[in-house]
């Protein structure tokens, strides 16, 4: 049971998938100009690569070297497809609201960077813990650029169509440019110098 | 002996294929009747807000033509139109009068526009203006036609109004033509 703590706290902030590992970013660019998109990925994101540890974490031991990329990819692209399908037939509420994201999980690089560096190598259980732990690291990741991009690029915050406050003056002129994928990477850049100064991540 | 396992990846790798197309192949066939279901109730619930009265609807494939009914009565077209924004692909639902001379409404569906700037689109002070217009109406008002752009969002406004112009076009060019003469 220790490990599957140990396992599960690295990914939040020792190993954060975006702070630290920096994988993943191409997703997390494009999708963190609101916190509606910022948890509509995450869920989508845990679920997949949850599922895509465990059934690899199942097979590495049979997988043949060589191969083991291809095979990966192979189960990722399955996984997605099936979590898309399922999702569109039988909750097509929740696949209305993370539907979108489905697809780009197929290339977010961490699934198969978890399948690769971690799955591959340990038990269901630790596999199970990984992604859940770097699931929430990229979560809070992904919720935290969002948060700043969308507070500042628009003023007021929204959360599923409930609005929660306005900063008065800010709303009427807004900083747009963070809403533009160039925000993205100064919002990233900029946390990424501000943990690293805080010393909070540690560069290897 | 060396032979074999010299292969042994190639055949892993497409029996780990055919389980996956297998997988996939039942996956499909369990599901294709639901998501076509759900479609077809998520359509059902898009045309009921542009036709509030709406009572069913039938779909002509060939034109992808709605036409949506109320007490065997018809209310309304519509079809879907696509506009090429900032973001991407901009899905609309144009609904038209009886008369197809104007238009009941429009609605986005789907759009990956900015939010804040773009996205503003599928705010209704912007949807609005599409109400009741006449299909030779729908143009930007610097264009001489009846829709303001919203500002700060011209390419996603005009990405709108330039795919339910062109849709319009295509579904009844020869209609909007002969109203003009």
């Amino acid at each position: 049971m220790r490990s599957f703590a140990k396992n599960f706290t690295k990914g939040i902030v020792r190993s954060n998938p975006t702070f630290v590992l920096m994988l993943g970013l191409c997703p997390t660019l494009a999708v963190s100009t609101s916190l509606d998109n910022a948890v509509g990925m995450t869920a989508a994101f845990i679920l997949v690569l949850v599922a895509s540890n465990i059934v690899i974490s199942l097979v590495h031991n049979y997988v043949p070297d060589k191969v083991r990329i291809p095979v990966f990819i192979v189960i990722i692209a399955t996984l997605v497809s099936i979590v898309d399908l399922m999702m569109q037939g039988f909750v097509p509420a929740l696949s209305k609201s993370l539907g979108i994201y489905i697809p780009l999980i197929v290339v977010n690089c961490i699934i198969l960077g978890r399948a690769e560096a971690f799955a591959s190598k340990n038990g269901v259980l630790d596999s199970i813990a990984d992604a859940l732990g770097i699931g929430t690291g990229f979560g809070l990741a992904i919720l935290l650029i969002s948060f700043i991009r969308q507070l500042l690029g628009t003023g007021k915050l929204d959360l599923f169509g409930h609005h929660l406050f306005t900063i008065p003056g800010l709303s009427e002129n807004p900083v747009s440019i963070l809403m533009l994928p160039m925000g993205a990477f100064l919002v990233i850049g900029t946390l990424l110098a501000l943990f690293k100064w805080m010393g909070v991540t540690k560069g290897d | 002996m060396s032979k074999k396992r010299e292969f042994w990846p190639v055949i892993f790798l497409t029996l780990v294929v055919v389980i996956s197309i297998v997988s996939l192949t039942v996956v499909n066939a369990i599901t294709k009747d639901k998501i076509v279901q759900a479609k077809r109730e998520a359509v059902a619930e898009m045309l009921a807000t542009l036709f509030p009265n709406m009572e069913s609807f039938t779909y002509d494939e060939d034109s992808g033509m709605y036409s949506v009914l109320a007490g065997g009565e018809p209310i309304g077209h519509a079809f879907m139109a696509q506009g090429r924004g900032y973001g991407g692909r901009i899905d609309i639902l144009i609904g038209l009068k009886p008369d197809n001379k104007s238009l009941q409404g429009i609605k986005i569906i789907t759009q990956q526009e900015t939010p804040g700037l773009g996205a503003k689109i599928i705010n209704a002070s912007f949807l609005d203006q599409f109400r009741g217009i006449s299909v030779n109406e729908v143009d930007l008002s610097r264009n001489g036609g009846k829709i303001d752009a919203i500002t700060g969002a011209t390419i996603s406004s005009t990405a709108v109004v330039e795919g339910v112009k062109k849709a319009i076009m295509k579904e009844l060019g020869s209609q909007v033509k002969g109203g003009n003469s």
